[in-house]
C-alpha cells in the first residue's frame, strides 16, 4: 500500500496550494516576448496580491486568432483575460465575448492614456479593452544609395545622433518628407528597372495592409468609413482615398520602383542587404537595421505635400472575458497591468515597446537616457503617438474591411484601375456592415 | 438452403452506406440546418431564409458565381477532352509507350498542395516559365497576379493535376469495348475518325458520363489552388464560390452566409448533374 501516503501528500499539497491562492486567473496571449513581459507583470502583481495566482497561457501567432475566437465563442471559463489585437476589440465586444470596464476605470484610462489608444478600446461608448502598448512607423533610408542617385537624404536619426526633445519636435514638424518626395527619390534610385540591376526605391513593410496604408488617406484628411461605421461610400472611394491610391498605383504601374509583394520581414531584409533604398516600417526593425553595415537614417513617417502628418498606431490590448468566473479579480489585474505605475513600468522595461501612458511618454521625452540612438527613435515614436496617430476605425466588420482593403490595394498594385478596386472594396464593406449591424 | 439474401446485402453494404451517411449526407444536412441560422450580437438566432434572401442582393456572391460558372465552363470540357485524348494514346501499342504511360501517371502521385507549390515556383515573375520565355524574348508575365492570366493559370494547374486521373477511368472504358467491333468496322472500310465517332465514343458513353459528373463535381468544389496561390484575386478573378464560402465562414466567422453559399453550390451541382444524366444516359438514337 504505497499509494495511499502519496495520495494523502498530494491532497495535502493541493489543499495548501488552494489555501494560499484563492483565485487563479488565466491570461491567454501570443507566444514570444509579449508573454515574457506579461509573466513579469504577473509576478510583480502576485507579490502584492498573495491570494491571487496569475497564469499565462500562450498560443503561436498563426493560431492565436482562430483558437482564441473558438474559446471565447464556447464561453470557456478557463480564460479570464484575453490579449486583444486593437482591430478585433469591436467584434469581441459586439459578440459579447468581453466585458466593458466601469466608468471609474474608463475615466482613469482617459486621464492616464493617450486618446487614440483609448478610442480604439472603446465600442458603443464603453471602454472594453485596456491598451498594453502602442506602435509607430518611421521612414528608414539608405543614405549612401540616395546620395549616389543625386538625392539629398531626409533629416533623420542616425547611429551617432543625440536628439533632445525640441530637436525631435523640429524633425517631426519641419523636416518631415512628403510622399511625393519619397516617390521622386525612389525613381532616382531605381530608374525604371523594376528591381533588376539597380536596387528598389521604396516599399512599405506590410504590403497593402490597412494598418500600414491608412495614413495615406488620413494624411489627406479622410477616414476609411463613416462615423457610424455603416458605410465606406464617400470615404474609401472619395477624392482623398482616390488620390492616395493613385499615388500607390504609380509606385508600381508607372514608376516601377516598389516590389509588388513582400513577405513577413522581407522589407527589412532587403533594406539591410542594400537592395532597397527606403522603407516605411515599424520601430521594431530598429535593432536589425542598426546591426547592419548600411549607412542608414530614420526619418519621420512621410505625409502628402498638401496634407497633414498621420501615422499608424495601435497594438495589443487586455480584456476581461464575460465567461470569467471571477471578473472582479480579472478586472483588477487588467487595471494593474495597463494603468498602474508599477504594472506599466514592468511591462515597458521588459518589452521595450511604445507605451500608451502619458506618464511613460513624458518620461521618454524628458529623460536624457532617451537622447542617444536608438532610444531617441522611441522618443520620436512617442511624439508621433501624441500628435499624429490615426487609430484604425472601430467597426464590427473590421475583418471584412481589412480584407477588402488588402484586396483593393493588392489589385491596384497589379494594375487594376483605382476607381474599380476602391468601388469593389466599398461594396464588400457595405455588404458586411449591413449584415453584421442587423438588429 | 434458401436463406434470404437481405442480411448479407445489408452487412456488405453497411460500411459503404455508413460512410455515405457520415461523410456525405450528414455534412449536407448540417449545412442546410446551419444556413437557416445567423449570429447577431454574439447570439445564434434562427433566421429562416434570410441568409438566402441576402445573397440575392449580395454583389460579392453574384460575382463569385459568375467566376465559378466561367471557370467550370472552360475547365470541364478541356479536362475531359484532354483526358480522352490521353486515354486514346495510352491504349495504342506503340514503341516507347511504357515510358509515356509513366509520365502520364506522375501527376496522380503528387498531392495537390505539393503540386500547387511547385507550380507557384514555375509561374512566379522570376520563375522557371518566365525564364524560359525570356530566352525567346517574351515576358515576363505575371501569371498569378494579373487579372487576365490568374484564372487560366489555376485552370492549367488543375488540368495538369486532373487529366491523368480521369484518363485511367477512360482507359478502363476503352478496354471494355470488345476489339471485334472496331475490327469489323475497320474491315467494312470505316476511317479512324468514323470509328472514333460512331463506335468508340457511343460505347464509351457510360464511362464518359461518370467522368464528366465526377469531374464537374470536383471542379465546382476546387479550393486548394485558389487558397494557396491567389486568395481569390486579382480583381476577384479567381474568387470561386468555395473560396467565398470559406472566407465568409472561417475568416469572417459568418457561418450562416457561408452555409447558404454552400447549399446554393450543392443545389447548382444537382441541377447540372441531373441535366447531364438526361443528356447522356438516353440510349443512342441509331440503336432504336
Amino acid at each position: 500500500m504505497t499509494r495511499l501516503p502519496m495520495l494523502t501528500t498530494a491532497l495535502a499539497l493541493g489543499l495548501t496550494a488552494t489555501a494560499h491562492a484563492e483565485t487563479t486567473l488565466t491570461v491567454l496571449m501570443i507566444e514570444g516576448l509579449d508573454k515574457g513581459a506579461m509573466e513579469a507583470v504577473a509576478a510583480q502583481y502576485m507579490r502584492e496580491h498573495t491570494d491571487v495566482k496569475v497564469e499565462i497561457q500562450s498560443l503561436p501567432w498563426n493560431q492565436f486568432f482562430q483558437v482564441s475566437e473558438m474559446r471565447l465563442k464556447s464561453k470557456d471559463a478557463a480564460v479570464d483575460l484575453i490579449y486583444t489585437d486593437a482591430p478585433v476589440v469591436a467584434s469581441y465586444a459586439a459578440n459579447g465575448y468581453i466585458l466593458p470596464f466601469d466608468a471609474a476605470i474608463a475615466d482613469d484610462a482617459k486621464a492616464k492614456l493617450v486618446a487614440p489608444s483609448v478610442a480604439t478600446g472603446t465600442y458603443d461608448g464603453k471602454l472594453y479593452s485596456l491598451p498594453m502598448n502602442s506602435s509607430a512607423q518611421v521612414l528608414y533610408y539608405n543614405a549612401d544609395l540616395l546620395k549616389a542617385a543625386g538625392v539629398t537624404p531626409p533629416k533623420g536619426l542616425t547611429r551617432d545622433s543625440i536628439t533632445k526633445p525640441d530637436a525631435i519636435a523640429q524633425l517631426a514638424t519641419g523636416d518631415r518628407w512628403t510622399f511625393e518626395q519619397v516617390a521622386e527619390a525612389a525613381k532616382a534610385v531605381s530608374g525604371d528597372e523594376g528591381g533588376k540591376g539597380k536596387p528598389w526605391g521604396f516599399a512599405f513593410e506590410q504590403f497593402a495592409e490597412l494598418y500600414q496604408l491608412q495614413p495615406l488617406g488620413a494624411s489627406l484628411g479622410s477616414e476609411l468609413i463613416s462615423t457610424d461605421a455603416k458605410t465606406a461610400d464617400g470615404y474609401l472611394n472619395g477624392d482623398a482615398w482616390t488620390k492616395a491610391a493613385t499615388w500607390w498605383s504609380d509606385l508600381f504601374n508607372k514608376a516601377n520602383v516598389s516590389p509588388r509583394s513582400l513577405g513577413f520581414g522581407e522589407a527589412a531584409q532587403m533594406f539591410t542587404n542594400g537592395q532597397l533604398a527606403m522603407f516605411v516600417g515599424g520601430t521594431w526593425n530598429v535593432p536589425a537595421v542598426a546591426k547592419s553595415s548600411i549607412n542608414f537614417g530614420i526619418a519621420p513617417h512621410p505625409k502628402f505635400a498638401d496634407g497633414k502628418a498621420a501615422t499608424p498606431t495601435g497594438s495589443w490590448y487586455l480584456s476581461v472575458t464575460k465567461a470569467s468566473p471571477d471578473t472582479a479579480a480579472a478586472t483588477d489585474f487588467a487595471k494593474y497591468a495597463a494603468l498602474s505605475d508599477e504594472g506599466t513600468d514592468v511591462w515597458f522595461k521588459t518589452l521595450n515597446q511604445l507605451p500608451t501612458t502619458n506618464r511613460l511618454l513624458d518620461q521618454i521625452n524628458a529623460d536624457p537616457a532617451f537622447d542617444a540612438f536608438p532610444a531617441n527613435v522611441m522618443r520620436l515614436s512617442a511624439w508621433e503617438s501624441r500628435n499624429t496617430a490615426a487609430p484604425r476605425p472601430v467597426t464590427v466588420a473590421f475583418s471584412q474591411l481589412q480584407d477588402a482593403f488588402r484586396t483593393a490595394f493588392t489589385d491596384i498594385a497589379n494594375g487594376v484601375a483605382v476607381d474599380e478596386a476602391l468601388g469593389t472594396a466599398v461594396d464588400a464593406y457595405n455588404e458586411a456592415a449591413a449584415r453584421l449591424n442587423r438588429k | 438452403m434458401n436463406r434470404s439474401p437481405i442480411p448479407l446485402l445489408v452487412l456488405t453494404l453497411a460500411p459503404a452506406l455508413l460512410g455515405l451517411a457520415v461523410f456525405r449526407a450528414y455534412p449536407i444536412g448540417l449545412a442546410l440546418y446551419e444556413s437557416l441560422y445567423t449570429t447577431i450580437g454574439g447570439e445564434r438566432v434562427f433566421a429562416g431564409f434570410d441568409n438566402y434572401l441576402m445573397l440575392l442582393t449580395d454583389v460579392g456572391f453574384w460575382k463569385s458565381l459568375r467566376v465559378t460558372l466561367w471557370f467550370n465552363l472552360i475547365i470541364n470540357p478541356l479536362q475531359v477532352a484532354l483526358a480522352l485524348a490521353l486515354a486514346l494514346v495510352f491504349v495504342q501499342k506503340l514503341p516507347g509507350m511504357a515510358f509515356f504511360r509513366l509520365l502520364f501517371l506522375i501527376p496522380i502521385g503528387i498531392s495537390l498542395p505539393v503540386a500547387v507549390i511547385i507550380w507557384r515556383i514555375v509561374l512566379l515573375p522570376e520563375g522557371f516559365l518566365n525564364g524560359a520565355l525570356g530566352i525567346v524574348g517574351l515576358g515576363p508575365y505575371r501569371f498569378l497576379t494579373s487579372p487576365d492570366f490568374a484564372l487560366y493559370s489555376i485552370i492549367a494547374i488543375a488540368t495538369w493535376k486532373g487529366i491523368s486521373y480521369w484518363m485511367i477511368f477512360l482507359v478502363g472504358g476503352l478496354q471494355n469495348i470488345p476489339p471485334e467491333i472496331n475490327e469489323a468496322a475497320r474491315l467494312e472500310g470505316a476511317s479512324p475518325w468514323q470509328r472514333l465517332w460512331l463506335i468508340t465514343l457511343p460505347l464509351l458513353r457510360p464511362t464518359l458520363l461518370f467522368v464528366l459528373v465526377a469531374d464537374i463535381t470536383i471542379n465546382f468544389l476546387l479550393f486548394a489552388p485558389v487558397f494557396m496561390l491567389t486568395g481569390g484575386g486579382p480583381r476577384g478573378s479567381t474568387n470561386v464560390l468555395m473560396y467565398e464560402a470559406y472566407k465568409s465562414g472561417f475568416v469572417f466567422g459568418d457561418m450562416g452566409r457561408a452555409m447558404a453559399i454552400v447549399v446554393c453550390l450543392v443545389a447548382l451541382l444537382l441541377v447540372i448533374v441531373a441535366i447531364q444524366f438526361r443528356l447522356l444516359s438516353s440510349a443512342p438514337k441509331e440503336a432504336k
